[in-house]
């Protein structure tokens, strides 16, 4: 059987891939991909504990890390909509009608 | 090796390259794409982990309603086929630097924790885990409040997203 | 589900349901003044039951809330910052062209999530409480569409706090990992049986420090922060700097003083850094600024630095108390100044963003001679000088660092006060010392909130031992 850890590093390893992608990238959708990355990365590591542990509560944690994620799509995406609308450019060091 | 392994290797290796390509490609649509072949291989993985469940709502909710949605967005906003201009910005060196520092701490501190010496315990054949679930959700000892709040939740982020995708 | 359970959650119910019922009622009848009545009375009633659940210390739910002194103070921060900001908006959102009842149903959900930070005691808890304080807030910091600062806010807020999210719930994972729960009284009953990986849950705790340190705005956590409160509408940003604040302290507060106090040997150096960082850069930043929004956005860091302060010493158990007591009257502190800083602020500010520069304060002094000395008193509480309310909190707080220990910690405190007294005195210098012809709006809230917290700022900081008596009784209840 493959130890837990393997699951640990693998989620560790998508983390790190998202909270990279977020540093990195400069398109605001792109930068929301790799948050939902980082999402999984958790829900990964939830699920792999819970069957360590052999109870059910991290199930039940990556049941509301989805719906979170939902929550958050709606909102971001209508968000990132918008401002294209206004500005033609979703690209973030763009976004610099705010320097003072 | 025993057949479940090399099951793991492969979807965490599919898992891996495409969250990678995910944060490099510069096609945005190609970058979904990737985003849903990972959203895949982590279901996949739920299945090796015995959680059958959660990989079907992996896949209904996050590649069926966020992946999709994500979509939607690409095609309201960009160029699609000739997206222009540098895809990274500025701090990539330094992040990257980050990156590597903070995954190499992360894989230290879980090779030490006794999480590396256990395996998984055998899981007897008949447990039911939906109906353990769904108990769980709504049961006044146990998560009934973040049940509840998720709903609340969901509808201010309702509200919200009509009134900032609503015409003036 | 018993009396107790529906006991501790009654006043988040009741506030939950009325913000539903204003939106049915704003969306049907269409008035907007009656939806800011409304939501005024629904907040006035929630505050009052919030009162009564004073001493009760119930816990519900089988440990998933806890309603002690602790929640019930932080409550009434957040259900009094709603008031003062539904003031500083009823006539802000007319002015600026953006009156929509979504506003208030919006701030009311965005109560109720901070309320339910305060009686969080799940992880799970805490992370939906999170998230349901901070997406009304995205929506808020963009409400006034389709003006492109204010899109960029909510943009750039929703991309911070989203990515602040991911390391929330993987350091919860992995505190879940190390100890098979996410309850606190669990996590604290397992460190004391030695059965908590403790590797793994120190990188978890972390991790969540880190996720609530882009919520309170610490440095290096900070990047967006002040182009959010430059871009959101400044009511909103005014609201946003109390309560988003507050609630992530209070969550950091309860999480690391009442369930890992164990770990304060690894987590407390890095609270240090944190905090030193934060009072340095917040202060030295803002020196450069001629904005006054940008100004305050940076003292807000600054400000946040300073609480932060109060949490190094969290592991020991002596002064703990003392801290955390210290750390919410500063709080009540930063924000009735805070309020008032923003009322005058939202005075001056004029459509399209004008207004805000730091020389639009010229000649105030001598036309507006009210509206100055109230600034002034602000600015003097916001530096921490007597007889106001930033002085005691400062006090306090100093005092409580010291105590614990963190002399070094304390100095650099006080000298970047001496630092930040060099932009909020500025401010008084250009109102009273340079000749400019200021327009200033006089609305009967906004005129009110500004008197009311500027006597508040005054003559709270002359009587302030019962308050402070009331945050020493603010304990966490421990597990």
């Amino acid at each position: 059987m493959i130890p837990t850890t393997y699951y640990i590093v693998l989620s560790a390893l998508l983390f790190t891939i998202g909270a990279l992608g977020v540093l990195i990238r400069r398109n605001a959708i792109i930068i929301f991909m790799a948050i939902e990355l980082m999402l999984n990365a958790a829900n990964l590591a939830f699920v792999a504990f819970t069957r360590m542990y052999g109870i059910i509560d991290g199930q039940v944690f990556v049941f509301f890390v989805m719906t979170v994620a939902a929550a958050e799509v709606a909102v971001g995406l209508a968000l990132i909509v918008a401002i294209f609308r206004t500005k033609h450019n979703i690209d973030i060091d763009q976004l610099n009608n705010l320097k003072g | 090796m025993t057949g479940m392994d090399s099951l793991f290797l492969i979807f965490a290796v599919i898992t891996l390259i495409s969250a990678f390509l995910v944060v490099t490609t510069k096609n945005l649509f190609h970058a979904a794409l990737w985003l849903i072949m990972t959203l895949f291989g982590v279901a996949a993985i739920y299945v090796l982990l015995n959680a059958f469940y959660l990989a079907v709502i992996q896949v209904i909710v996050y590649i069926g309603a966020i992946a999709i949605l994500m979509i939607f967005a690409i095609m309201l906003t960009q160029r699609v086929m000739n997206p222009s201009g540098r895809i990274f910005n500025k701090n990539w060196i330094i992040a990257a630097l980050l990156g590597a520092f903070m995954f190499i701490g992360l894989v230290i501190i879980s090779m030490q924790t006794g999480a590396s010496k256990t395996t998984l315990p055998q899981i007897s054949g008949q447990l039911d885990t939906v109906s353990e679930l769904g108990q769980a959700l709504v049961s006044p000892n146990a998560y009934v409040i973040p049940f509840e709040v998720a709903s609340v939740l969901l509808l201010a982020a309702l509200i919200g997203a009509i009134f900032v995708s609503r015409k003036r | 589900m018993t009396t107790t359970d529906l006991l501790s959650v009654f006043p988040l119910l009741i506030l939950i349901l009325w913000a539903c019922l204003v939106l049915l009622l704003d969306v049907f009848l269409k008035r907007e003044r009656l939806t800011t009545i409304l939501t005024a009375i629904g907040l006035v009633v929630t505050l009052g039951f919030s009162i009564s659940q004073n001493n009760l210390n119930l816990t519900g739910f089988n440990n998933m809330v806890v309603v002690d002194n602790f929640a019930v103070y932080l409550n009434i921060i957040f259900l009094g910052s709603g008031l003062l900001a539904i003031s500083l908006a009823h006539d802000y959102l007319k002015r600026m062209g953006i009156n929509r009842g979504e506003f208030y149903v919006l701030l009311m959900f965005s109560i109720s999530g901070m309320m339910l930070m305060a009686i969080a005691a799940d992880l799970i808890v805490f992370f939906l409480a999170l998230e349901l304080l901070s997406i009304p807030l995205y929506v808020l910091a963009a409400f006034a569409r389709p003006r492109v600062e204010s899109e960029e806010a909510g943009m750039k807020y929703f991309l911070l706090g989203a990515f602040s999210g991911g390391f929330v719930v993987y350091g919860i994972a992995l505190v879940f990992g190390a100890t098979a729960t996410t309850n606190l009284s669990g996590i604290a009953a397992r460190i004391a049986e030695h059965q908590a990986d403790i590797p793994l849950l120190t990188i978890g705790a972390a991790l969540i420090l880190v996720g609530f340190s882009f919520k309170v705005a610490v440095v290096p956590f900070q990047m967006w922060t002040p182009d959010v409160y430059h871009g959101a509408p400044s009511a909103v940003t005014a609201f946003m700097a109390i309560g988003a604040k507050a609630a992530g302290f209070a969550a950091l507060m309860r999480i690391f003083v009442a369930a890992l106090p164990t770990l304060s040997e690894q987590i407390t150096p890095i609270i240090w850094v944190l905090a030193a960082l934060t009072m340095i850069v917040g202060n030295i930043v803002a020196v450069a600024q001629s904005n006054i929004k940008r100004m305050l956005a940076y003292s807000s860091i600054a400000h946040a630095g300073y609480i932060l302060m109060a949490l190094v010493s969290y592991g020991q158990s002596s002064v703990a108390s003392v801290s955390v007591s210290a750390a919410l009257f500063y709080l009540l502190s930063y924000a009735v100044t805070n309020f008032g800083a923003w009322a005058v602020v939202i005075a001056v500010e004029k459509a399209e963003g004008k207004g805000l520069a730091l020389d639009d304060y010229a000649g105030i002094g001598r036309k507006y001679p009210a509206l100055a000395a109230a600034m002034a008193i602000f600015m003097l509480s916001f530096t921490g000088v007597p007889p106001t309310l930033g002085f005691v909190g400062k006090f306090y707080l100093f005092r409580a660092v010291i105590d614990g220990g963190y002399i070094g910690l304390a100095v650099i405190g006080v000298l970047t006060s001496l630092i930040s007294a060099f932009y909020y005195l500025r401010v008084v210098v250009i109102m009273y010392m340079r000749d400019g012809e200021p327009e200033v709006r006089s609305e009967p809230w906004l005129n009110l909130t500004t008197a009311f917290t500027a006597i508040a700022t005054i003559v709270l900081s002359i009587f302030s031992a019962p308050i402070l008596q009331w945050a020493s009784q603010a304990i966490l209840s421990t597990f």
